[in-house]
């Protein structure tokens, strides 16, 4: 594939040339007096509307590599994989539950990291740094997918592919990158605010005309649905078995009803504790506008839907079919049926609409993970008289250091490590959800007692991740374990583990009167609804209670 | 930040009783809502079927994508009843 269509390259260059404009551009959005505070650098100044928000956390929530990943599971495995159009819709009724709160309580005492939260709710800096680890460890193998979904974009349209070194072959994903973490560095949340605008646009744009268009080429929906069907149906050669279920199935041999339920339900309780889905929602103006958007935001789980039948509609084209199996890769599914349906520049528009899909949230996760390096172990371990100055400054540097980690990720290592990580982390960051849901209800739980459930679900979860195995792969295979007869999200059974010691302990705890820590919030915190962003530097003592 | 905390902290200005007691019906429609939508989006079983096909989708697709669309209905109607709770933050606006 060393042949380079000049039309679709044009187009993928000169979109990625005009996002990149308004990146370095969007410094000069709602300009603020002092730039140089993390409220502004790492929160976009906290002022953004219901407009805005829903382009920037729809820019977050579904990123490029969800674009290729998702209807690659569904074309490699079976509808399982349809799981993520489940998660997606429930995680915002799951949000509308909590995230407000988190929202007001944030604004109230300026917190821009969900670490920032637990220490202020439990005053226990090892458990904000357990939140900030996490975090930061999820965060990171996501950050080096989006590059994955760019490579494998790169990769169909035969750029750099003909040479055999990686920096060569690699060298457009290189420049991409480096010019991404030079925007980023210097407009901070602004760049990637402002480019999601660009990135949604094209990216409705193109799953509109693609299910419009492409059903009419392959015989229609039915066709393709009875394609899908059939090869479901079909016994694997290797393994004489079906080769995936067409509906997860109930039958109590093989399920994966229980195994849909408990992917969905896990990673819809997961969605939000993402370092990066909590930066877009605290860059929000008003209270009014997280909730607004919580509503406005399962549009996009249409996207995502009919994203996930791009699966189908590439088993119903042979020459895609043909063109997977000759590279052995089913994350080139989606790209190579845009490659052969439609006319070069309007794949040119596709192609670039997943590349700038990719690096909205890489610009996003990179901000995330460096405001929790800054807030949660810079200041609070090495330098807590951290000038807001500095802590911008160490933010800015912290995110480069993530984007070149992810890069590294990318370019060096088996792409399998990487996802077997982001695997691990949808495990890892669920196991924040008692501290961090469970705070912004009650103060019941002891510090110590989450600590330890906390510790004791991340050790479980890697543990069970680290043993499943299917006859070709011996460890890693899957993010979901046999327990009691049934196929189950290891995320859901560590979380468990996690809540029932963080309950046992808390109760033995309390019993022994052990120090509870100071709690700097108050009941009516969680629902303010303070018009102006915090003052920069703003005391507590100074704010008003109500 | 240790010594900006009382160590016992004082309300100066004790909450308003919550709405669910000045508001029962609304917030227990609130709360109904939202958790129809969660459990809806669950029930797997119920939904996991082929037939019956609505324009060539079987049901178990047409189900999923018509879910989100339906949830984000829900979740706005829930916004609005949070209006009528006159919640200080439940946004006036």
């Amino acid at each position: 594939m060393s042949h380079v269509n000049a039309t679709t390259f044009t187009v993928v260059v000169a979109l990625c040339i005009l996002v990149t404009g308004i990146g370095f551009a969007a410094a000069r959005w709602r300009r603020a007096q002092d730039m140089m505070h993390l409220n502004e650098w790492g929160l976009g100044g906290r002022g953004f509307g219901t407009f805005t928000t829903w382009f920037l956390l729809g820019g977050d929530l579904y990123t490029a590599y969800t674009f290729i990943a998702v209807p690659a599971l569904v074309y490699a495995s079976s509808s399982i994989g349809f799981y993520a159009v489940a998660y997606s819709v429930i995680g915002y009724p799951i949000a509308f539950i909590f995230l407000p709160r988190l929202w007001s309580v944030s604004r109230v005492h300026n917190y821009v990291t969900p670490a920032d939260f637990v220490k202020g709710r439990y005053g226990s800096r090892s458990l904000a740094l357990s939140a900030a680890v996490t975090g930061i460890l999820a965060t990171m193998p996501f950050a080096a997918l989006q590059l994955v979904g760019i490579q494998s974009i790169l990769s169909v349209m035969g750029v750099g592919s003909s040479s055999t070194n990686t920096y060569v072959k690699d060298l457009p994903l290189f420049i991409a990158f480096i010019v991404l973490a030079v925007y980023t560095y210097l407009s901070g949340l602004r760049a990637p605010a402002a480019i999601s605008f660009v990135k949604d646009t094209l990216i409705y744009a193109f799953v509109i005309v693609a299910v419009c268009y492409i059903p009419t080429r392959l015989g229609g929906w039915s066709h393709i649905f009875d394609i899908a069907q059939a090869h479901y149906a079909a016994l694997n050669p290797a393994t004489g078995k079906p080769n995936g279920a067409f509906i997860p199935t109930a039958k109590k041999t093989g399920s994966t009803q229980v195994d849909f339920i408990t992917l969905a339900f896990g990673s819809a309780l997961a969605l939000f504790m993402y370092p990066h889905v909590i930066t877009g929602t605290l860059a929000a103006r008003r209270r009014s506008t997280v909730k607004r958007n919580l509503s406005l935001l399962p549009a996009y789980g249409v996207l995502l839907g009919l994203i996930a039948l791009f699966s189908y509609m590439a088993m119903a084209d042979p020459v895609t079919v043909a063109n997977v199996k000759k590279a052995g890769n089913t994350q080139l599914a989606v790209p190579y049926l845009i490659q052969h349906m439609f006319p070069s520049w309007f794949a040119g528009l596709a192609f670039a609409a997943i590349i700038i899909g990719a690096m909205v949230p890489a610009a996003i996760m990179s901000i995330g993970a460096a405001n929790l390096f800054t807030r949660n172990i810079f200041r609070e371990f090495f330098k807590p008289d951290a000038s807001p100055r500095l802590e911008t400054r160490v933010s800015q540097w912290a995110s480069l250091l993530v984007k070149f980690g992810a890069l590294y990720f990318a370019v060096e290592l088996p792409h399998t490590f990487a996802i077997n990580l982001q695997l691990l982390g949808g495990i890892w960051i669920m196991q924040t959800v008692p501290m961090i849901v469970g705070g912004l209800y009650t103060r019941w739980f002891h510090r110590w007692a989450l600590l330890a459930g906390w510790l004791a679900g991340m050790i479980v979860g890697t543990l069970a991740a680290y043993r499943t195995s299917t006859p070709t792969t011996s460890h890693w295979a899957s993010s979901s374990d046999n327990l009691f007869g049934f196929t189950i999200y290891i995320g859901i059974s560590a979380f468990v583990v996690n809540l029932v010691i963080a309950v046992a302990l808390t109760l033995v705890l309390r019993a022994f009167k052990v120090p509870e820590g100071a709690d700097e919030t108050l009941p009516q915190h969680y629902t303010a609804d303070p018009e102006d962003a915090p003052e920069p530097g703003i005391r507590l003592s100074q704010l008003p209670t109500h | 930040m240790a010594d900006l905390i009382a160590p016992e902290p004082t309300d100066p200005d004790p909450p308003a009783p919550g709405p669910l007691a000045t508001h029962p019906v609304t917030s227990l429609l609130i709360g109904l809502l939202v958790l129809a939508s969660i459990a809806v989006g669950l029930a797997t079983p119920l939904y996991a079927r082929i037939a019956p096909k609505v324009g060539g989708f079987p049901f178990f697709y047409f189900f999923l994508l018509v879910l989100s669309p339906a949830v984000g209905l829900v979740l706005w109607a829930a916004t609005l009843l949070q209006r009528r709770l006159g919640d200080p933050a439940g946004g006036q606006r």
